[in-house]
């Protein structure tokens, strides 16, 4: 259910009723960030400047990005205050 | 092991009550300042706003493609010369049918600034009912990183191009922010992305004032691809930005100016821009022309917010 109100189409030709347009942007990343559990102190600037806002709370313990579509930008790893959030190459992480 | 130190989960989120209307997966470049501030603005002032804006880079995801859309916010897409004309149809629609609900006008610096700034000055002096966000990257980036009224003295653009003869943009920015709270509307306000509990608190205002009339807010938004940065210091441009008083922060009610943060130590404006590709080229005596022309704005800032303190307003200030 849309919970558009107020204009039953976007544009001309674009519908929300419809299911929401997703891209693979998890595709663009070239560089995976990786949490630290223990460095972590769940703070939640990571997922406040998140541009994409995937990080997600794990309990009430850390934060841990969606990788299907994160980015890869560092703004986590840059802002968090407890350097907990490292980026890695994503090479590594092929088979 | 010892034991974990517990931080305290931050109070900006407290902010975001409501749900991220857009998909996942947008169409963004990495590190967007845009993107960060489009799903902020829903998540803050609620889904039930209405959001008019122009061909910009906002553009593509919030008007949709291929019969669908990128999200379930109601978006009207309108052309740039006619961007705050078409939000007061839109405010004025509503209000006539009993229909509550914001209408937000987002656009860009290019809109806000040069092509649309006639009607967006025009709906400013009526006092239209309704939120206009200028989210500022100083220049066209959309269409290929143009120079605009916002971009910066010394600024390297497409249209202002290093070389032989140009040295980037050989003139001043001008103040959108600062004539906009000249027209004594009943809330106009800068904010930046380094600084979100502000931002909300702003836009919260900006939904209050509505009830009045207009209100403006200006979004200091970098943009990594078109000025040359990595995208992980999106945050720390804006923070410089502010900490060397290139961006300051501040509020006008009813034209009456008060600065929301004051920076007690400003830092030189070298170490804001060194961080951006854009103005790798100045050289000394072009940055200092840039540090004057910034302690100019904020010294004329200073003065009408303590001016404004003195002089006796003829409408009453509400804050």
């Amino acid at each position: 259910m849309s919970s558009n109100k107020f204009l039953k189409h976007e544009g001309p030709w674009s519908d929300a009723n419809d299911p929401l347009m997703c891209s693979d942007t998890g595709s663009w990343r070239t560089k995976r960030p990786v949490v630290d559990k223990e460095k972590c102190i769940f703070c939640g600037f990571c997922a406040l400047y998140c541009p994409i806002q995937v990080m997600e709370m794990v309990e009430t313990s850390h934060f841990l990005p969606d990788l299907g579509f994160c980015k890869g930008c560092g703004i986590c790893a840059k802002e968090c205050p407890k350097d907990a959030i490292s980026m890695k190459p994503e090479g590594d992480f092929q088979k | 092991m010892t034991e974990k130190k517990q931080g305290k989960l931050t109070k900006v989120l407290d902010y975001l009550k409501h749900e991220d209307p857009f998909s996942k997966g947008v169409a963004f470049c990495p590190g967007c300042g845009l993107e960060l501030l489009l799903r902020f603005i829903p998540q803050v002032l609620g889904n039930d706003i209405v959001i008019t804006g122009t061909p910009s880079c906002s553009a593509p995801v919030l008007l949709g493609q291929n019969n669908q859309s990128w999200h379930t916010l109601s978006y009207f897409g309108t052309l740039m010369t006619g961007a705050a004309a078409n939000a007061t149809g839109l405010a004025r629609y509503y209000r006539k049918a009993g229909i509550k609900n914001t209408v937000v006008c987002f656009n860009g610096d290019g809109t806000a600034a040069d092509i649309g700034f006639g009607n967006l000055s025009g709906a400013a002096e009526r006092n239209e009912p309704f939120i206009y966000i200028c989210y500022d990257n100083e220049g066209y980036m959309n269409t290929g990183i143009q120079k605009s009224g916002t971009t910066p003295y010394g600024a390297s653009t497409t249209t202002t191009p290093l070389g032989s003869a140009s040295k980037g943009k050989n003139l001043r920015r001008m103040n959108l922010a600062l004539k906009m709270a000249m027209h004594k509307i009943p809330y106009a306000a800068t904010a930046t992305l380094s600084d979100m509990g502000d931002l909300a608190k702003k836009l919260l205002k900006a939904k209050e004032a509505k009830e009045r009339g207009f209100a403006f807010l200006h979004v200091f938004a970098p943009c990594t691809t078109g000025w040359g940065y990595a995208p992980e210091n999106t945050i720390e441009v804006c923070r410089r930005a502010v900490k060397t008083n290139y961006f300051p922060l501040w509020e006008a009610v009813n034209g009456k100016i008060r600065m929301t943060k004051t920076v007690k130590k400003p830092k030189p404006v070298s170490t804001y821009t060194k961080l951006i590709k854009k103005f790798a080229h100045l050289n000394e005596a072009d940055l200092q022309i840039l540090q004057d022309d910034i302690d100019y704005e904020y010294c004329m800032l200073g003065g009408l917010s303590a001016l404004e303190g003195e002089c006796q307003l003829p409408v009453s200030s509400e804050d």
